[in-house]
């Protein structure tokens, strides 16, 4: 009789496995062709938004629809032009994946940590939580921050700043092994907590989360990124910082 | 060199420097690798392809951040099984994944008795049963392992934990469904 691991790589032969859809690359060229997702209730809601906006363009039935949600409004045209601005509307960081918007005060209640704010760049104009299993184990808090002084704001995010923070190790092999030949790194202090300077074009980011897991994240802005681990805890300033800037802000924390 | 299909490298390079007709054969390539796997994961046919679908995309999109010499395949894995988990947790259901044998399947080409192959299915009848009643975390890296046939790097990328933990998290449930299989033959 074969040993339990011969009789489950024999099953595999055996299973009857849903057909992979053949269409698969053509959806794929379409969203390139597109710009649009392809996913189906994503879809759905567009064109449910397109034809409530294309019903609310018009008088009678703007009014039919305020009718009938019984709302006593009166819809003002106004003449002024929106402001020039190549920048998507909505939350900073709504479109770089860092989890759920939330205040700090909620955040800190989820976390296990004390959530270092760098008192140089004042208060976060918004905050993400990200929980597992998308985020790692413990949890990831992301500070978002709008323009600020002297430090330069992309022009595709409209954000200067992001410092992220999860319970976990940062672990200097990872940091080799991901950062490509176009990134160095240099060993740092931040408040005599052991750190790194990340110079060049980093865009992947590794660290031992408090499970033990390697946890992967992108560097949202790719830019210069400044790593410190705060007694367990891995903070990272991302941002068009000069390195001294990037080390006073770190050393602002707490 | 003619007529030899082109290694993933190549095609990488190729895709990140805009041929479309790479990438397509990257997708062509993996994609039932990536549908089973995100099938394995969500459980549903349905949310496989739209996590497949979408895992592809993603991926073309974060091309240029494909670091040189890496493994594709992996990367890939991880992409969708991200966008599959991300899917499961969104919708807020979660499909239990029954897997099934094909009616009929006869392993090895020789010629068995008709009783010898009627006793084989339904070991295995039996075996995938128990597989699927394990927890969760025991089904999915027993399924990714074998029945997928993923490297140790590649459960680890498609389960989002580390390679060690795979290697733990396996042992522990071998030894349970052993524990169940030696159980179920001495009733």
């Amino acid at each position: 009789m074969p040993d339990l691991e011969e009789q489950l790589t024999a099953l595999s032969v055996a299973i009857d496995w849903p057909k992979t859809p053949s269409h698969l690359w053509r959806g794929v060229r379409r969203s390139r062709t597109e710009g649009l997702q392809l996913n189906r209730w994503a879809l759905a809601a567009v064109a449910v938004l397109v034809i409530f906006g294309t019903l609310l363009a018009y008088t009678p039935s703007r009014e039919a629809i305020a009718g009938w949600l019984n709302l006593h409004t009166t819809f003002l045209r106004t003449q002024s032009q929106p402001t020039p601005s190549p920048l998507p509307s909505g939350p900073l960081g709504e479109r770089l994946g860092l989890g759920s918007p939330t205040t700090l005060d909620k955040a800190q209640s989820q976390v296990s940590w004390k959530i270092q704010i760098p008192a140089a760049l004042g208060p976060p104009d918004e905050v993400y939580l990200k929980l597992p299993p998308t985020g790692p184990s413990g949890g990831e808090v992301t500070l978002v921050y709008g323009q600020r002084p002297d430090i330069r704001t992309s022009g595709l995010t409209g954000v200067s700043v992001l410092v992220t923070e999860a319970r976990g190790k940062a672990n200097e092999t990872f940091f080799q092994k991901m950062l490509g030949p176009d990134a160095t790194f240099e060993p740092v202090t931040v408040n005599g907590h052991p750190g790194y300077w990340i110079a060049g074009r980093p865009h992947m980011f590794a660290f031992t989360d408090s499970d033990g897991n390697i946890y992967t994240d992108t560097l949202r802005l790719a830019t210069d990124t400044l790593i410190f681990d705060d007694n367990g805890t891995v903070v990272r300033l991302e941002g068009e910082m000069t390195r001294a800037q990037a080390l006073q802000i770190g050393a602002s924390a707490g | 060199m003619e007529g030899r299909p082109a290694d993933d490298s190549q095609l990488i390079e190729r895709a990140q420097r805009g041929d479309s007709a790479a990438y397509e054969e990257i997708v062509q390539r993996y994609q039932q690798i990536v549908f089973r796997t995100a099938y394995v994961i969500t459980g549903s046919s349905a949310d496989a392809e739209d996590a497949a679908q979408e895992g592809f995309v993603k991926a073309y999109r974060a091309l240029d951040r494909f670091r040189s010499g890496a493994d594709l395949r992996p990367w890939l894995l991880r992409i969708v099984a991200n966008e599959a988990r991300n899917r499961v947790r969104s919708s807020g259901r979660r499909h239990q994944l029954e897997l099934r044998l094909t009616e009929g399947f006869r392993p090895g080409d020789a010629v068995p008795s008709p009783e010898a192959v009627a006793i084989a299915a339904d070991e295995r009848r039996r075996l995938l049963a128990m597989v699927n009643a394990l927890s969760e975390e025991d089904r999915l890296v027993i399924a990714s392992r074998y029945f997928l046939q993923l490297s140790g790097e590649e459960t680890a990328a498609a389960l989002g934990i580390a390679e060690g933990t795979v290697k733990s998290r396996l042992s522990r449930a071998l030894a349970r469904l052993k524990a169940r299989v030696e159980e179920a033959t001495h009733a």
